[in-house]
């Protein structure tokens, strides 16, 4: 096997991986720009998602309906947590609300616990087919549809927030709360929306991948992490950075693994995020 | 009321002394109070980097683990002393705290909390890959008991009496750092770091020497670990821990010293009644963590200042 | 009038329960169980409580021991070994047992044992921990020693003329124990390991690490992982069309196993124990009846049938009654001792033998090679 087939098949695995990552990240951006938090219980709707699609398909519910449906429950339990747990502790401090995700986290992992078991589930891949070969590395199907599925939603989050009022209002409202509301912004509303959309992505992210791991209700916790260390290199606010970044910390994880050390590939790739910390301190792509 | 004012702290030590024997001497009822202990110097000296000092640490299992590994490697594999090994590993962790210190606190919140986490991994993921060192991630065993001057401290009740002194003199030193003019320089830079520059407070040497004297006392609490458990493993210095120990800080109400150790008590002694709940702990758990955040978003700490306003009126306030 | 009725009433309850029989008129034996019912451990940890609760009923159902009725108290450890620790300290000192069985994997056994040597009380674990009598006189062990996983695997091989082996350990003790125990007896059994590549449990992928093994041409790869990760190699080789047979750890030995590689075409070998294949011994195997038996007992209660962790923990349980058999008490001191002395016991991992230098008890061919064809587990021709 020539060396090129291995760099091929690095860059699908660090894609594979970095666009979960992505996708996390721009779940984690959404909620922060509009609600100033970071929410430690995003790798719960990951798992919720994953772990809901794939209840709803072994009971025989077609794949796309599956699929919305999935999106749409998690949707509504980000909604819902909002609503009831964080908007009252609106005047608590920073630290104690993301404490509160946390403590959200455990609370949701323990009813993942209670309705899915301790077990390890397999959802099907969306597609059957062969890996497809190219330059001699395999691509799985798979891989094609979370590269479309975070296409898609980068594209409707852009028009989004670039073309429609909703949107608008939302940016508005995570540059300016005051000054939103003051131009009749229902910032509350605002906000609902932009917890269900975290929680959605989430949520995407975790069907999306789903087909290439095993889902089990403590797989959300090392997603989640790689999320928060994507944003954290592609800038707190922004969600084409912590796009790139996703992708980014993804290659640059399959490429160490494979090109320099699988045994300490962790080891170089936290040193990297320290470093890319230290010298560009508000992230590669950040405006500041 | 004046008395029980001024001697409150009489009765809390009264409290520790008396805890241990009151009944039958159990290693199980002292081991909790030692994790506990552990624990609460732990919590204690994250809070004078977070609580007073402003700066984000989600990494601070990284120090634990510096501790317990110099004191257990020393110890096990060398012969070293406790006592010399646990100050080796301050040592240790007061460089290791100054030369990443400095890069690292000149961020800003999120940016910091990133970097200490993956400081936190680094240390773990080392640990693991230098497995002919650390044992790996099998652990590394036969870790002698603490001994001073000669004395095994084998028996739990004289291990217990020695953390909970360690724990007070923790408590005792982290408010009179607090109470000196060290402290209010760290005060000052969280309220408002600019001002405080402008008033030729250096800040970045007072937050590394905050972030140095957290690492110094998680690495004692590291030490005191070792040689409890006998055994130690990467998996209890990893990031769930650092987050535990947020929860900790906020649970009990960060910036009050006595705060996060009521968090870490309350913490580390909550398994103790929910296990019976079997299947439905973790449930069970997160849920009582999110009532007591509800109801007390400053802390528990703050029902025994509301007690306290109550039982002793304050004047003019 | 209404004291003297109610003074009957009282006495009344107290001859009714001296009555009640022999079975209240003695203390039950307290056996410990420390299981990982949650983290990342969580999904083995029930196998080995459901068998460990199963085998106390038997054993009680049959009289007890020396007449006493056992009974299994059991604790999460939450994956984590200062959680292990506490909830063995819960145990020794709170609910006073004189055994303990359980810990999945070494961490949590090695932080147990510390507790167990401690305070001096036989535990039985079941994971890759090696017991070193001379460092852990309290500890037996009822999981197969990795080197007769990778014995029984090397045999399998040297007769299907698998001589290049690649190894792809995780990073962890089982890697590392399992690089070592593959060393180890290569060159006896004609196997040259022809490079090693490691992989985080935790990853989402190794294509990375195969693509590289699969320049150094090897006949087979080992990894000597349990669960998910297991399944993901094999998912990942059929992605490369790498076809080599994949030995894995025999901690694969169960039912969910087979459910997460139900669509992987990769062949995997898996080492176990003969409980998960009773059909495949001849009748003079004389732990087939054990087996057979329990395994009946299983399907009856549970649903399903055991699997190696089950008789891993039903094994634990049912040495520590033969020790209290033989030693006729309940000191645990003795009856550290009682098992130690134990010979030739027939149960279900295999026929247990152990020695003050020995306290794994069993030997390289109480273990089988399997595979997975169709959902179902078969011995490889």
């Amino acid at each position: 096997m020539s060396d090129i087939s291995h760099l091929v098949q690095f860059l699908f695995s660090g894609i594979t991986v970095g666009s979960v990552y992505a996708l996390i990240a721009v779940s984690l951006v959404i909620v922060y720009k509009v609600s100033q938090l970071i929410c430690f219980a995003q790798g719960e709707f990951f798992v919720f998602g994953a772990l809901t699609m794939t209840t709803l398909v072994s009971k025989g519910v077609p794949v796309p309906l599956a699929f919305f449906l999935s999106i749409i429950i998690a949707m509504v339990l980000g909604a819902l947590i909002q609503q009831v747990l964080i908007r009252p502790m609106k005047n608590t401090s920073v630290g104690a609300l993301i404490v509160m995700t946390i403590a959200i986290s455990l609370a949701l992992r323990g009813l993942a616990l209670l309705i899915w078991g301790r077990e390890s589930h397999v959802l099907p891949p969306f597609s059957r087919g062969e890996p497809i070969q190219i330059l001699g590395a395999a691509l799985q199907l798979q891989i094609l549809w979370i590269v479309g599925i975070t296409a898609v939603v980068l594209l409707l989050i852009w028009f989004f927030f670039e073309k429609t009022p909703a949107g608008i209002a939302m940016r508005a409202c995570a540059e300016n709360p005051y000054g939103a509301s003051l131009m009749g912004i229902n910032t509350q509303r605002t906000t609902l929306f932009a917890w269900a959309w975290g929680s959605g992505i989430g949520a995407l992210a975790g069907m999306a991948v789903a087909p290439m791991l095993f889902t089990q209700y403590t797989s959300g916790i090392m997603p989640m992490v790689k999320g928060f260390i994507a944003m954290s290199i592609g800038g707190l606010g922004s969600i084409v950075g912590s796009v790139i970044a996703g992708l980014l910390l993804g290659l640059v994880e399959s490429y160490t693994i494979g090109l320099i050390s699988s045994k300490f590939s962790d080891t170089i790739v936290f040193a990297l995020l320290m470093a890319v910390l230290v010298f560009r301190p508000n992230g590669l792509f950040s405006r500041s | 009321m004046n008395t029980l004012k001024r001697y409150w702290w009489l009765i809390l030590l009264a409290a520790i002394a008396v805890y241990p024997v009151i009944g039958k001497p159990s290693p199980y009822r002292s081991g909790l109070l030692i994790f506990a202990g552990i624990y609460i110097i732990l919590a204690v000296g994250l809070d004078l980097l977070m609580g007073y000092t402003g700066q984000i640490s989600v990494g601070h299992a990284a120090f634990f683990a510096v501790g317990a590994y110099t004191s257990g490697i020393l110890t096990a594999k060398y012969g070293f002393s406790p006592s010399a090994a646990m100050g080796v590993g301050v040592v240790f962790s007061a460089t290791l705290a100054f030369l990443t210190g400095r890069p690292v606190l000149a961020l800003k919140e999120y940016y910091l909390a990133m970097a200490t986490l993956a400081f936190n991994e680094i240390v773990v993921t080392l640990i693991i890959g230098f497995e002919g060192l650390t044992g790996g991630a099998s652990g590394l065993r036969d870790i002698p008991p603490f001994t001073i001057f000669g004395f095994s401290l084998l028996n739990h009740l004289h291990y217990y009496y020695f953390v909970w002194t360690v724990v007070v003199l923790v408590i005792a030193s982290a408010l009179a750092v607090v109470r000196s003019p060290f402290g209010r320089a760290l005060i000052a830079i969280h309220s408002d770091e600019q001002a405080a520059r402008s008033f030729g407070v250096n800040c970045a040497k007072y937050k590394t020497r905050a972030y140095m004297l957290a690492a110094v006392y998680a690495s004692i609490a590291g030490s005191l670990f070792a040689h409890y458990m006998g055994f130690i493993a990467p998996d209890d210095f990893g990031i769930l821990t650092s987050i535990n120990l947020l929860v900790m800080l906020f649970l009990g109400g960060i910036g009050t010293i006595f705060g996060p150790a009521l968090g870490a008590l309350f913490l580390k002694l909550l398994p103790e009644i929910t296990y019976q709940f079997q299947d439905y702990e973790l449930l069970i758990n997160g849920i009582i963590l999110i009532v007591v955040l509800v109801f007390f978003p400053r802390g528990l700490f703050g029902i025994f200042t509301a007690l306290r306003n109550k039982i002793v009126p304050r004047m003019g306030k | 009038m209404k004291k003297l009725v109610f003074s009957l009433f009282v006495l009344m309850i107290f001859v009714a329960l001296a009555a009640a029989g022999p079975a209240w008129s003695k203390e039950p034996i307290k056996i410990g169980g420390i299981f990982s019912l949650t983290g990342y451990l969580s999904w083995l940890g029930e196998y080995k409580k459901k068998a460990a609760e199963l085998k106390v009923e038997m054993i009680n159902q049959a009289g007890g021991v020396n007449g006493q009725q056992l009974v299994l108290i059991s604790y999460d450890d939450n994956s984590s070994p200062e959680q292990a620790s506490k909830v063995a300290q819960r145990l020794i000192s709170k609910d006073q047992v004189v055994a303990m069985a359980g810990t999945a994997s070494v961490p949590l056994s090695g932080a147990v044992a510390s507790m167990a040597n401690r305070y001096k009380i036989p535990t039985i674990i079941n994971s890759g921990y090696a017991v070193d009598t001379s460092k852990d006189p309290y500890l037996f062990n009822t999981s197969h020693k990795t080197d007769f996983a990778v014995i029984t695997a090397y045999k399998v091989f040297q007769k299907k003329g698998i001589k290049k082996l690649a190894l792809l350990m995780p990073i962890g003790p089982l890697g590392e124990i399992g690089g070592t125990a593959a060393r180890k007896y290569a060159a006896e059994y004609g196997v040259t390991i022809v490079g090693e590549e490691k992989f985080d449990v935790k990853a989402a992928d190794v294509t990375a690490q195969l693509a590289k093994i699969r320049n150094m041409n090897p006949q087979a790869i080992f990894s000597f992982v349990t669960g998910e990760p297991a399944a993901l190699i094999g998912r990942n080789m059929d992605q490369l069309s790498f076809k080599v047979p994949l030995l894995v750890s025999h901690g694969n030995a169960n039912p969910g196993f087979l459910k997460l590689v139900s669509n992987v075409r990769t062949q995997m070998l898996v080492p176990s124990g003969k409980v998960m294949k009773p059909e495949a011994l001849p009748g003079s195997d004389p732990t087939k009846k054990v087996i057979v038996e329990f395994n009946k007992k299983h399907i009856a209660k549970y649903k399903e049938p055991a699997n190696y962790f089950s008789a891993e923990l039903a094994d634990a349980i049912d040495l520590i009654a033969e020790g209290l058999r033989s030693s006729g008490n309940t000191d645990p001191v003795k009856l550290r001792d009682a098992i130690e002395n134990i010979k030739n016991f027939v149960a279900m991992q295999g026929v247990y033998t152990f020695t003050p230098k020995d306290h794994h008890g069993t030997r390289p061919d109480d273990m089988i090679l399997l595979t997975v064809k169709a959902g179902k587990w078969e011995v490889p021709k």
